[in-house]
């Protein structure tokens, strides 16, 4: 998998901004907040959470709707919304660059998209320094299945890869999944055909892939850096952050 | 939502005594634009513009669809623009306000209406099916000027997008992908090019390339928009104080020399750009473009 890339705090007029892109799509996330909200919108006890996502090609449709309704179901969960009461927390991700389309069964599926929307908005909502009970890392997996699908198909033969072109062109089912940072699962989206061992051995890799390994989960541990098989996804935001903090920190040396 | 945070009384009057000055806030010359930075995507048709803090990112692409029954050897190309909050909060989704619908407006005058894109060319059978050219403009930061580098993003957009290759047999159509054939830059007639002057002091004051303070304190403005032979395509002038006949001939006349100076930016960066894509030298034997 390569290695994503991030900039964040690059826009002038936004409290928090971030463009991310990793495996072809390229999502530049702005965070405004708390600002004033509507009247029809305020919530009394809590900041509400507003999800603008525009894609990169003609106008927001039912599938920008869709996930839009993940995204905001989950920062709901993340940001510390009683912190600011009766006050709008805006968020626009606007996708700049998706991979060509091609011939697979997931080419109007709204999934691929998913993971790098998540990343996104985590990265703005950390550049905004915004309140949050947690961070969390986000990721997409494709599942190939030995076809036809039999029931004890041996999970072995069943290939987990990354989603990218190459996977989705053999994929029988996707799924995308979101981890805190303490490893607590926090959105699981599915599509496709799958049997429910075949998720948790998806959800396992995806755990791997997000957290690292169990054993080397542990604060401090870090599993052996260089091969890019034990790179995590938190860990990625972990350096990305500490580059944020370096930079906003030159002028104390 | 909530609106656009205006000046102070103070930062209003600082600023307008600076011009009476002589002074910019930015130190500029009254007659330059900021620093213009363009950058072209990996895909055919994107353009990313920076004038000074304004951002702004244009889109093309481009489908076969049917064209208008009412004009039948037409492609259709429309420009979209939509602001988002990303620009600034006081933008509402769903909802246009002055700006954006100046902002489409000009545009469509600017380059749909001047014919910059020759849309006859984009027929592939008359009346059953043509391309539909789409560009996208996505405005990211916004720090005044958005007509200017709107419309140096387009343009530059549009000269850089290639749109698939396509033959004809009989009324059977094939369209080539990417991949298998080189595809087909789009023809473009001129390159127009907006550039707003705005007025201060009821007169006495002319700047070019206004930066979003000033365009609040400003009294009027006029975008002229040329092509760099100097042909007027539009003189825009929506409200504000009256401003004299001769001051428009000054303006048209310093728009040719900002024009110019800019197509040459935009030129410059296409055949880098160009000679980037072409790393083995081998794309005059594979474009299927004829000489005009």
């Amino acid at each position: 998998m390569a290695v994503p890339e991030a900039t964040l705090s690059h826009l002038n007029r936004a409290d928090g901004s971030a463009t991310y892109s990793s495996n072809g799509y390229t999502v530049v996330g702005a965070v405004n907040g708390p600002i004033e909200v509507q009247r029809r919108d305020e919530l009394p006890e809590e900041a509400a959470i507003e999800v603008n996502i525009r894609p990169a090609v003609g106008v927001g449709s039912t599938k920008e709707r869709y996930l839009e309704s993940i995204l905001q179901s989950t920062l709901r969960r993340i940001i510390l919304t009683h912190t600011f009461p009766r006050t709008l927390i805006q968020l626009t991700l606007q996708v700049v660059n998706t991979p060509a389309p091609f011939d697979c069964p997931f080419t109007s599926s709204p999934l691929p998209l998913l993971p790098a929307l998540l990343e996104t908005a985590m990265l703005a909502l950390l550049s905004a320094s915004l309140p949050l009970a947690s961070t969390y890392t986000s990721v997409g997996l494709a599942l190939a299945m030995p076809s036809p699908v039999k029931k004890k198909a041996s999970l072995s033969a069943t290939a987990i890869m990354p989603i990218d072109d190459k996977a989705l062109e053999q994929a029988s089912s996707i799924h995308v999944f979101a981890f805190t940072a303490d490893g607590d699962l926090l959105v699981a989206e599915s599509e496709g055909l799958f049997a429910p061992e075949y998720w948790e051995h998806a959800y396992d890799r995806a755990l791997e892939l997000c957290i690292g390994s169990k054993d080397g989960r542990a604060e401090g541990e870090m599993v052996v850096e260089g091969e890019p098989e034990d790179r995590n996804e938190s860990q990625w935001l972990r350096s990305v952050m500490q580059e944020k903090a370096e930079q906003e920190q030159r002028w104390k040396t | 939502m909530p609106r656009e945070a205006e000046l102070s009384l103070n930062e209003r009057e600082f600023l307008l005594q600076a011009l009476r000055e002589n002074v910019r806030l930015d130190g500029r010359p009254f007659d330059t634009f900021r620093n213009v930075e363009l950058k072209f995507g990996e895909e055919y048709g994107v353009a990313d513009v920076q004038l000074g803090k304004t951002r702004i990112v244009v889109r093309v692409s481009c489908d076969v669809t049917a064209p208008y029954p009412d004009r039948k050897f037409d492609g259709i190309f429309n420009i979209t623009t939509e602001f988002s909050p990303m620009a600034s909060p006081a933008f509402e989704v769903g909802r246009p306000n002055e700006s954006e619908v100046i902002l489409s407006r000009i545009l469509e005058k600017a380059i749909r209406r001047s014919s910059a894109l020759d849309t006859e060319s984009l027929c592939i059978i008359a009346g059953q099916k043509c391309f539909a050219v789409r560009a996208d403009i996505h405005v990211l930061d916004h720090d005044g000027g958005l007509v200017d580098a709107a419309c140096i993003a387009l343009i530059a957009a549009l000269q850089h997008f290639r749109r698939p290759d396509v033959t004809v047999e009989g009324e059977n159509v094939t369209v080539y992908s990417l991949r298998e054939r080189e595809p087909v830059p789009l023809a473009m007639l001129h390159h127009p090019l907006c550039v707003t002057f705005s007025y201060f002091h009821s007169g006495e004051v002319v700047l070019v390339d206004a930066t979003l303070a000033e365009e609040q304190v400003r009294e009027s403005e006029v975008i002229v928009t040329m092509n760099r032979h100097g042909e007027i395509c539009q003189i825009a002038k929506y409200g504000g104080s009256p401003i004299d006949a001769v001051s428009l001939l000054t303006c048209t006349s310093s728009a040719l020399g900002k024009v110019q100076a800019l197509w040459k930016y935009i030129q410059e960066k296409l055949d880098e750009d160009a000679k980037k894509r072409d790393a083995g030298g081998l794309m005059a034997e594979l474009s299927a473009e004829n000489a005009r």
